[in-house]
C-alpha cells in the first residue's frame, strides 16, 4: 500500500520530486533522469515508512520497535563527568523513536524544538496516553532557551539540539561543507558545551530493519572554554558535525529528511 | 568599584563589546536585542561570567528573567544575592 502511495506522489507531484531535488542532487551527482526518479521514490518511501512508524510509536508506544543503541557505555561514561551531556543530531531516521530510547541512559531529556501552533507531528508524546520521554525547550522563549539549557545541563541532565537546521533564525550559523558545497549550520550545541564543559555526542538514529531501529554515536566532540563573540571560533566544530553527517548518509543515503535547499546561501540575520 | 561599574568592565571586556567602554552603557538600557546588542547565545556567556565574577549561580528562569533586564536590574540582584 505504502509503495503505491509513494509512487503516487513521486510521479504525480512535482513539488515533492522538487524538494528532495536539492540533497538527491548532491549526494548522488549526475544521475540520470531515470535513476534520479527513482531516488526520488526511495527517498520518498523510506519517508513513508517513518511516518507509519512514527503513528505507531504514538499510539502503541516504544515497546512496538526494537532499538538497539551503540555506544550506550560511551554515553554514560560522558554523562558522569557531571557536566550534563549535549547530543547533536540531524533530521534522519525517526528521531522520536530515538528520543524514546535514550531514557535508559538515566538522566532526563530535554529537546530543544519550536512549538508550533496545531503541530502535533512534533509533539506528538504530550497527545498520547503515557508520560513523554523528554522534556521540550522553545527556542523562540525567552533569551532563546538558552538559561533552561544551561540549568538542565548544569543539573547533569541530557539536552539534545538538532544541528543540521536553525531553529529561530537568530543567524548563529557558520558556514561549513556539506556534500561538496556551503551550508549554514548552528553552532549553538557548541558555544554550550564551551561555556559549561558539556561534551558533545553527535548522534544519528536509523531504521535497521521492519520495526527496529539503530541509534549511533557518531562523533564526541569536545569544545575548549572560548571566548568572545566570534562565530568563526566555532566553526571547527560544526565542520565536525557536518564531517559526521556525511559519512551518515553516505552509509544511509535515503534516510535524510531535509526536504528543502539547505544550500542556498544566507548570510545570517544580525 | 561598584558592581555597577564591575558588571560594566566585565561585558565590555569579556563580551567583547567593541566600539563601547564601560562609561558609555547606560545603566537601565536593556542587555539584550536593541540597547547593547546582546544575543541568546551571549546570555549562555554571561551567566557564566557572573559564576566566574560573583559566585552567583542563576538558579531559574524567573531570576534570570528580571536580573537580565539591564545592568541596573543585574546589578540590584547580583547585590540582593550578595547580600541578602
Amino acid at each position: 500500500m505504502l509503495f503505491f502511495v509513494a509512487l503516487y506522489y513521486v510521479l504525480f507531484r512535482p513539488s515533492i520530486r522538487e524538494r528532495s531535488r536539492h540533497y538527491l542532487t548532491r549526494r548522488f551527482p549526475g544521475r540520470p533522469g531515470l535513476a534520479r526518479l527513482l531516488d526520488t521514490f526511495r527517498i520518498s518511501f523510506e519517508m513513508g515508512k517513518i511516518l507509519v512508524d512514527r503513528a505507531v510509536l504514538g499510539i502503541l508506544g516504544p515497546g512496538e520497535f526494537k532499538i538497539s543503541l551503540s555506544g550506550r557505555k560511551q554515553l554514560q561514561a560522558l554523562l558522569a563527568e557531571g557536566r550534563g551531556l549535549i547530543l547533536v543530531t540531524a533530521h534522519v531516521g525517526c528521531w522520536q523513536v530515538a528520543m524514546s530510547s535514550l531514557g535508559a541512559l538515566g538522566p532526563p531529556i530535554s529537546l530543544l524544538i519550536h512549538r508550533e501552533e496545531g503541530d502535533v507531528d512534533r509533539h506528538f508524546f504530550e497527545h498520547g496516553a503515557g508520560p513523554a520521554p523528554y522534556a521540550t525547550i522553545d527556542p523562540a522563549g525567552f533569551l532563546g532557551g538558552t538559561l533552561e539549557m544551561l540549568q538542565r545541563l548544569k543539573r547533569g541532565e541530557v539536552l539534545c539540539i538538532m544541528g543540521d537546521r536553525v531553529m529561530g533564525g537568530d543567524g548563529s550559523t557558520v558556514a561549513v561543507d556539506f556534500l561538496g558545497s556551503a551550508v549554514r549550520l548552528p553552532f549553538s550545541p557548541y558555544k554550550l558545551a564551551s561555556a559549561t564543559g558539556a561534551p558533545v555526542a553527535v548522534i544519528f538514529p536509523y531504521k535497521s530493519g521492519p520495526g527496529s531501529y539503530a541509534l549511533q554515536v557518531a562523533k564526541i566532540i569536545r569544545v575548549p572554554g572560548i571566548s568572545g563573540k566570534s562565530p568563526e571560533s566555532f566553526h571547527p566544530f560544526a565542520a565536525q558535525f557536518a564531517v559526521a553527517l556525511e559519512a551518515f548518509v553516505a552509509e544511509h543515503p535515503y534516510q535524510f529528511f531535509n526536504f528543502f535547499n539547505m544550500w542556498e546561501y544566507m548570510e545570517p540575520k544580525r | 568599584m561598584t558592581t555597577t561599574e564591575k558588571l560594566k568592565k566585565i561585558l565590555v571586556e569579556e563580551l567583547n563589546l567593541e566600539e563601547l567602554t564601560p562609561a558609555d552603557i547606560d545603566d537601565d538600557a536593556p542587555l539584550f536585542g536593541e540597547g547593547l546588542g546582546l544575543d541568546s547565545l551571549d546570555a549562555v556567556e554571561l551567566v557564566v561570567l557572573i559564576q566566574k565574577h560573583f559566585g552567583l549561580e542563576i538558579k531559574d528562569m524567573d531570576e534570570g528573567r528580571t536580573a537580565f533586564q539591564s545592568v541596573r536590574a543585574l546589578s540590584a540582584y547580583i547585590d540582593g544575592r550578595l547580600n541578602g
